[in-house]
């Protein structure tokens, strides 16, 4: 009993504590794109670490495109179309910030203004 | 590992080295390749004046190793195809070998190999998806304490069998979310006992994926998610699976379930209840610890719950508390379950037993993709051991890396 009562002590200080900070990257970036950072985070975590994206080396808007389309169609994932835009605008800055420092040109065709996949716009 | 076996694992790893390297194609296929690796230690203090019990001395303790490496290709803006192979306790598995071809977002025909769509919990079911090194007792595989007595969870995750799955999703404005799935899949078989009275689950990780039993299982799953807000959303599911598990196909399962999960911010609440109900054969009644009743003496219910909570600290730290447990009622089959050296030969449950477990667990992210894991379980069981225990504390200390 006592150490289920200490556990449940342990538990509710630490579930106390606060939120999560932002990741590195985003800490200095400007309020509309920390919101979309947010969407971002608030989203993807649900499934999986945000490691898995943001680790993942890709750096093509395309490609982008039809990954968060994928993922949106996942169940559950609670990703709306809407949600979709946000995301793809923060993974477009998040790519450029990449290309940048692996030294491949941020004017590539790879990146494009964010637009939801085809499949997306369609599902509501 | 058998010959067999050694050669699926030279295969699986070959093809998806292939795969993984083979140049982009002409209509700019898309290719994602993933991985992870969990290595668990799990020590349990009260386990070393226990090796006799034939039950707790089932446990896993010591170091364990589940890695998996995936390989997803889509194909065309309609068809993709997913292999995904683990190595854990069984040795080399196919997890997951499969096309989606999809119609639209709210059709889309799976088939293959895969875990047919059941519960909240396994879509997480990787290692690096969730923050403790062992999963929530309904869904446990071979981590609980005193897993011989218990034969792993009520639905072991994860569950991959070959078959077909019909699924979609459709959003009804930005708000809701609605899932659906309908699948024939080969399901959980026990093709070896003379008197079935459970799945053999190495059966189903066996490189030779056939069964004596041809008659599918079959189950669906409904799932609604609600988004209240920017930072909110619930998502409701109900899930069931039914099948026959023995060559004649007369000795049937059902398995059912209802999940909710809550999400206000980073914070997560997930709770899901599962109950099996399965029939044993009673052609023997030598083999049962009781008399079998003339009504109902001839299936088990084995009922599981869990409810959790996860919270981000910071970037780097979550901790998780969770409760968990599972509820046995029916008769109690004497004899070995399969062909694991797992089952004891004498069961220490009685007709009515339960297990029920606290958890408190961190996780501390050393960089995004490499994590440690540390939790400490106590344990209470409706019965005690060779040791005359009812409680035991068991502690977890891991690390997860994922790319």
């Amino acid at each position: 009993m006592k150490v289920r009562a200490l556990a449940l002590l342990v538990a509710t200080a630490l579930l106390g504590c606060g939120g999560p900070s932002m990741d590195p990257e985003v800490a200095s970036a400007s309020a509309a794109s920390r919101a979309d950072y947010d969407v971002f985070a608030l989203r993807c975590s649900k499934c999986h670490s945000l490691a898995r994206p943001l680790n993942s080396g890709i750096d093509d808007d395309g490609y982008w495109r039809t990954y968060v389309a994928k993922m949106r169609r996942q169940p559950g994932s609670g990703i709306s179309a809407q949600d979709s835009v946000a995301i793809l605008r923060f993974l477009h800055q998040y790519s450029i910030e990449q290309r940048r420092r692996k030294g491949k040109p941020v004017d590539s065709p790879a990146l494009t203004a964010p637009s939801p996949a085809p499949s997306e716009t369609g599902g509501s | 590992m058998s010959s067999r076996g050694l050669l699926l694992a030279i295969v699986i790893v070959a093809v998806m080295a292939l795969v993984a390297h083979r140049p982009a194609l002409a209509f700019d296929e898309e290719r994602n390749f993933a991985g992870s690796a969990q290595l668990d230690y799990d020590f349990v203090p009260s386990e070393p004046g226990a090796v006799a019990a034939p039950g707790p001395a089932t446990t896993f303790q010591g170091f364990t190793l589940e890695s998996a490496l995936k390989v997803a290709v889509d194909i065309s803006d309609h068809l993709s195809a997913n292999v995904k192979a683990c190595y854990g306790c069984h040795g080399f598995e196919l997890d997951m070998a499969y096309f989606d071809l999809r119609a639209a977002d709210e059709l889309n025909l799976r088939v293959g190999r895969f875990s047919p769509s059941f519960g909240a919990f396994n879509l997480r079911h990787d290692p690096a998806n969730h923050m403790t090194s062992d999963k929530p007792l309904p869904y446990d595989m071979g981590r609980m304490l005193r897993k011989g007595d218990w034969y792993n969870g009520v639905l072991p995750s994860p569950f991959p069998t070959n078959g077909a799955e019909l699924n979609g999703t459709h959003w009804i404005g930005d708000v809701a979310q609605l899932d659906y799935a309908g699948y024939v899949v080969m399901g959980f078989k026990n093709d070896t006992d003379p008197n079935p009275t459970d799945f053999n689950l190495q059966e189903s990780h066996l490189p030779y994926y056939v069964t004596s039993d041809p008659r599918p299982a079959a189950g669906s799953r409904i799932a609604l998610t609600l988004k209240a807000g920017d930072k909110s959303d619930m998502t409701l599911g109900g899930s069931g699976m039914f099948g026959t598990y023995d060559p004649n196909n007369r000795l049937t399962y059902a398995i059912v379930g209802g999940d909710l999960s809550l999400r206000v911010g980073r914070t997560a609440v997930r709770m899901e209840y599962l109950v099996r109900r399965q029939q044993m054969d009673t052609s023997n009644p030598d083999i049962f610890k009781y008399a079998i009743a003339p009504v109902g003496g001839d299936f088990f219910a084995k009922h599981g719950a869990y409810v959790e909570v996860e919270q981000p600290l910071t970037n780097a730290l979550d901790v998780l508390a969770r409760g968990d447990g599972m509820y046995r009622v029916g008769n109690v089959s004497n004899a070995v379950v399969g062909s694991g050296s797992d089952a004891p030969g004498y069961s220490p449950l009685s007709y009515e037993s339960w297990v029920a477990r606290e958890t408190l667990a961190l996780a501390f992210s050393v960089e995004r993709n490499f994590r440690f894991k540390g939790s400490v379980e106590l344990w209470e069981f409706s019965y005690a051991d060779m040791a005359g225990r009812e409680a035991e504390l068991s502690f977890h200390l891991g690390a997860v890396g994922s790319f």
